[in-house]
């Protein structure tokens, strides 16, 4: 299949009738499949670090028979390898990683459109976080393109401001902070007008406002259908807050109850993102759209750990087309009936010797 | 099953609060009560143990202690013996450690604590060592006598089995009574060795305690550590400078952190025929233990240039690691340990993306992992628990400079050379910070009176108390017989 | 026996023992590298019986007493396939079974043997030899060679043939030791007559009579009775067998 085949071929699926979105049925499992295997196919035959990982494992698309098959590459992997179908010079877009560990090598992933990612954001933060409306007045807390154009969640944040942001929405931030006075104002007008309102952003773009909230005394109460986005955690850009102080300081701040507060787990090695039913309780199941499936696996043997008990998630994203598909997270994960419970980065075990681990030696070596 | 833990001289079962950790393998649960100690009974304790150690050990002949100590070995290396049973039962659902692995290992290691073998340990740190009981006349003129500390505080960790013992002999040796807490991750031998040694030597029972704390408790810590004269610690770094911070400074502080070892195997050791005997060797001291002995392998740098190559060592390695898997196998692993193995995997697994030869041998349903990368690589940690990498040189001599940045963390060398080439090495690798250097498939298994981590085990113990000449010349002065 | 995601190559797999041994390690769940030398028709149907019985299983044409085109065949179904678990070396030079009509020894030239060694032996030798970097890799492997039950009593003797075929032996043997420190095993399947297959199916009654009145198990064997010891010589059942042969005729042979 050409780069234009599968695309087309996405672009359908993605799109498909409600009745093929249902994950649980046997009819989409094998939809699933197919797409995936094709995908794993033209990836197989485009990207040779990824056609050399497969060979070593002893996998080509010829012996794989569901997308379980499928070699999962490690995320480490996205730093090392150039992982792209099309030249990647010929890329419309690259996003990267934040480059937080391994002396700051960033991850790649190369995009030659953006027609599928769009089209997978589009219908799922519909899905997730737009179920009752098109528009809503919306603020988004986080840098825009222009300033961070090889950040995924720029770009998506973006794309929601503009395809669900109602006239007059806007980006909140203004230099390398956000811009308080203007978006207390903005949500003064909502509460005064009772029109709902959206704020959007990392996780830990809310600690800055909430702190400037409490040094000002302000606190709101955003009308009924108001609602809250945050993604990505703290990664040590703010103060670290325990998921339920989180959600009730977003409570009690905004007005906006817990199960209104939204919380998106994408990453720059996807091109579909995972949503919970806002956070009453946490931490919250997360799932994800028709073209996206996911497994808890131990790292080690790849094979799926019991449900309930955690592992390791891998995620198979159809829409990731042109990199590789299915990926290796470094988060921890349990399987539950509708989705699966997100548990932070999967964390090294400590030591039971003398010898030394792989984190203290680094530790050591620099010291 | 339930067992107690610790040896608390003087405190009876029931005036100490008791802790159960929970051990588990696949058809045993076991339950062990561990004592959590108030800050009055912790004083209690070392009172007791402190003039204990005064009034008994002090004036003890070290060849009596000897005596004891041997004694004391010889029970736990009697198959017969109801604490050696235990030991044999147990620690294996304990540590999760192969039941075989741990029978011949605690055999071979209790062996280097027989008679001739302490007498060695106390050779080589003192060359007469009388000096523990009496004044000894010194070649400067003199006389001198060694004393051990009246409180020696041991905080040990990890899971290896036996391994409290080394020390808590090494203070015996020296007349030092002796407080030990042991680690969560095996809380047992440390109390049965306890209990043996007041059996064999009641007159001893009371220099010694053994005790237990949740690690980084640092308010029981303070606790012993004010009434420590020394303390001995082991562990990783961050815990060790925990403690550093909390020992007092007029308090000998010894630190034992966790260290790294590798492998060295010349191309003389790889013809065809000695090719295979190394392999099983390398093999062996990857095994034992799972990894997490601070003597345990990560690495194998192998000399390109013999009749078998660097690859083909690898190839060989990774099969004898699948036949000792049939003996002795892998511990039952943790997601999170095999993590740490998946995570070592698939950094080797994309190197091998550089080098055509380069990469993992096996797959991931074996349970070890050998990488063979045919390129210039520093030493670096293993994933642990049978993660080992072969790194080929051109000649020996490459090694120093892979090794040289981590100075502070080496220990063994496991190495297989000819005559000329081992102490060429050596001399480079002491230089850079090695401080033992063993034959392949010993280097889990150092000799006894090992100066571990390069340091003496007793006289780093030990003040001397000398007298001078001129006090010996001044007191004749005094004597009554003066003229 | 399990054969799932394990990749099988079996030379000389468009008829006869072959294709039998490749339907049975399909039937058991494993993808089939079905080597073949000139008929693809009559490989084409063995991958499709592959296929229906639950496998997976495409041909290769390869001429495997060619050393040159041996190392392609391997990297093509490497390719295809990801690795190659288990090798079978069955194919062999063709050759009449006629004790009637046999060659004396004195009728025979080198140049018989000769055929027939790089028929059984120098294919073997280029197959191992291709396949061991990619079982070395993985530190595991199973190599079985077809020989024949002539070598241990040669009831009929087809000089060339069966001389090839003791060669096969010694060299398998060799192998195995050879190997053996590497986690890969070499063994040695030895049939007696099999019928129907090419080679016999001029064999006259008479001699399947002999045969079978001879035989403790009373009859001749036929193709599917070669595929268990096979498939049990490739399986983690005889893990720790190696340098062995396992003779396949009734009870003709005992040894």
């Amino acid at each position: 299949m050409t780069q234009d085949d599968i695309i087309e071929m996405l672009l359908a699926f993605i799109a498909a009738d409600e009745e093929r979105c249902d994950t649980k049925s046997a009819a989409s499992e094998d939809a699933f499949d197919d797409v995936a295997l094709r995908l794993f196919t033209y990836q197989f035959e485009n990207n040779r670090p990824f056609r050399r990982f497969c060979i070593q494992r002893g996998r080509t698309p010829r012996t794989a028979r569901s997308w379980r098959d499928i070699p999962a590459v490690p995320i480490n992997a996205f730093k090392e390898l150039t992982l792209s179908c099309c030249a990647p010079e010929d890329a419309a877009r690259v996003f990267m990683t934040s480059g937080t560990t391994l002396g700051g090598v960033r991850g790649k992933s190369y995009h030659p459109t953006l027609a599928v990612y769009d089209a997978s954001m589009i219908r799922a933060f519909k899905q997730y976080f737009m179920p009752d409306r098109d528009r809503i007045d919306m603020s988004i807390l986080f840098p825009g393109e222009d300033v961070m154009p090889n950040s995924s969640l720029a770009h998506y944040l973006a794309l929601a401001l503009s395809q669900f942001g109602a006239d007059g929405s806007r980006n909140a931030m203004q230099g390398d902070g956000i811009a308080f006075d203007h978006l207390f104002e903005l949500l003064d007008r909502a509460q005064i007008a009772g029109t709902p309102f959206a704020l959007l952003g990392a996780s830990y773009s809310y600690v800055p406002l909430l702190d400037e909230m409490k040094r000002r005394g302000l606190s709101f109460i955003l009308p009924p259908g108001s609602r809250l986005f945050d993604t990505g955690g703290f990664k040590g850009q703010s103060r670290e807050l325990g998921l339920d102080d989180f959600y009730d300081q977003l409570a009690a701040g905004f007005g906006v109850p817990r199960e209104k507060c939204i919380n998106m787990y994408g990453m720059t090695e996807l091109s579909t993102q995972f949503y919970d039913r806002g956070n009453a309780v946490c931490p919250s199941v997360k799932s994800g759209p028709h073209w996206i499936r996911s497994r808890v696996i131990n790292p080690l043997t790849g094979d799926d750990v019991p449900v309930g008990e955690t592992g390791v998630l891998v995620h198979c994203d159809l829409a990731h087309f042109n990199i590789v598909s299915t990926i290796l997270t470094e988060d921890a994960g349990v399987e539950t009936e509708n989705g699966f419970l997100l548990l932070g980065r999967a964390d090294g075990a400590e030591a039971k010797g003398c010898s030394m681990a792989v984190e203290e030696f680094l530790k050591a070596a620099q010291a | 099953m339930t067992e107690r833990a610790g040896y608390l001289p003087g405190l009876s079962g029931d005036e100490v609060d008791w802790q159960t950790l929970r051990f588990r393998d696949t058809d045993s649960l076991l339950e062990v009560l561990v004592p959590v100690l108030s800050d009055a009974q912790i004083a209690a304790l070392t009172e007791r143990v402190r003039n204990a150690g005064r009034e008994q050990l002090k004036p003890m002949p070290v060849a009596q202690i000897v005596d004891i100590v041997d004694r004391a070995v010889a029970r736990l290396l009697d198959r017969n013996d109801l604490y050696r049973q235990k030991a044999e039962e147990i620690l294996p659902i304990v540590t999760g450690y192969d039941a075989d692995m741990i029978r011949l290992g605690l055999t071979g290691y209790l062996k280097t604590f027989r008679k001739p073998e302490l007498q060695k340990f106390l050779a080589e740190d003192f060359t007469n060592p009388l000096i523990l009981d009496d004044f000894q006349p010194m070649p400067k003129g003199g006389f001198a006598r060694a004393f051990g500390p009246d409180i020696l505080t041991h905080i040990w960790a990890g899971n290896v089995p036996g391994l409290p013992i080394w020390s808590l002999i090494c203070g015996l040796l020296v007349k030092a009574g002796n407080i030990g807490k042991v680690p969560t991750a095996e809380p047992l031998f440390a109390g049965w060795f306890a209990q043996v040694l007041a059996e064999v030597a009641p007159e001893i029972a009371d220099c010694f305690a053994v005790v237990w704390w949740k690690g980084g408790d640092a308010a029981r810590e303070d606790a012993l550590l004010k009434e420590s004269d020394v303390v001995l610690a082991y562990g990783g770094n961050d815990p060790l400078a925990a403690i550093r911070d909390r020992v007092p400074v007029t308090t000998r502080y010894l630190a034992y952190g966790h260290k790294v070892s590798f492998g060295v195997i010349s191309r003389a050791a790889l013809d065809i025929q000695k090719a295979s005997m190394a392999a099983h060797q390398a093999a062996y001291d990857v095994i034992r233990y799972d990894q997490q002995g601070c003597y345990s392998p990560h690495v194998f740098f192998v000399e390109r240039g013999g009749r078998v190559s660097p690859q083909d060592f690898a190839q060989y390695l990774a099969h004898e690691l699948e036949a000792f898997e049939k003996k002795y196998p892998r511990r039952a692993l943790s997601i999170a340990e095999a993590r740490d193995i998946a995570a070592w995997r698939h950094g080797e697994e994309i190197k091998s993306f550089a080098g055509e030869d380069s990469g993992l041998i096996g797959n991931a349903e074996n349970a070890w992992s050998v990488a063979f990368i045919d390129d210039d690589e520093d030493l670096s940690p293993s994933g642990l628990n049978r993660t080992i990498k072969i790194a080929a040189v051109d000649t020996l001599a490459d090694v120093v400079p892979r090794i040289a940045p981590y100075k502070t963390l080496l220990q063994t060398v496991g190495i297989a050379a000819p005559p000329a080439e081992l102490y060429e090495l050596s001399a480079a690798l002491g230089l850079a910070g090695v401080t033992r250097i063993s034959a392949l498939g010993h280097m889990t298994a150092p000799e006894a009176g090992w100066h571990h981590d390069g340091r003496f085990n007793l006289l780093d113990l030990v003040s001397i108390t000398e007298i001078e000449r001129s006090a010996e010349a001044a007191a004749d002065t005094f004597a009554p017989y003066a003229d | 026996m399990d054969f799932t995601d394990k990749v099988v190559l079996v030379t000389g797999a468009s008829r006869g023992i072959g294709a039998a041994i490749a339907r049975a390690f399909a039937a058991e769940g494993a993808s089939v590298a079905v080597n073949y030398l000139q008929n693809s028709e009559a490989a084409e149907t063995v991958v499709a019986e592959c296929r229906q019985s639950g496998g997976d299983a495409s041909a290769f044409q390869t001429d495997v007493t060619d050393s040159d085109a041996i190392p392609p065949l391997v990297e093509n179904v490497l390719e295809t396939f990801g690795k190659i678990d288990v090798l079978v070396n069955n194919a062999f030079r063709p050759y009449v079974f006629d004790p009637e009509n046999r060659k004396m020894f004195w009728e025979l030239d080198w140049s018989h043997y000769q055929t027939q060694i790089d028929g059984a032996l120098l294919s073997t030798h280029g197959l191992c030899k291709a396949v061991l970097p990619d079982m070395r890799r993985r530190a595991q492997g199973a190599i079985v060679n077809v020989a024949t039950d002539l070598v241990a009593r040669p009831t009929i003797p087809y000089h060339d043939y069966t001389t090839a075929k003791a060669a096969l032996i010694g060299f398998s043997r060799n192998l195995a030791v050879e190997t053996g420190p590497l986690g890969i095993r070499v063994n040695c399947v030895a049939p007696g007559l099999v019928y129907p297959t090419e080679g016999t199916r001029n064999t006259k009654e008479d001699v399947k009579d002999m045969i079978t009145a001879q035989t403790p198990l009373g009859r001749i064997a036929t193709p599917e009775d070669v595929t268990g010891p096979v498939l049990f010589l490739a399986s983690p059942w005889s893990g720790f067998m190696t340098g062995q042969t396992l003779y396949v005729d009734g009870g003709l042979v005992m040894s």
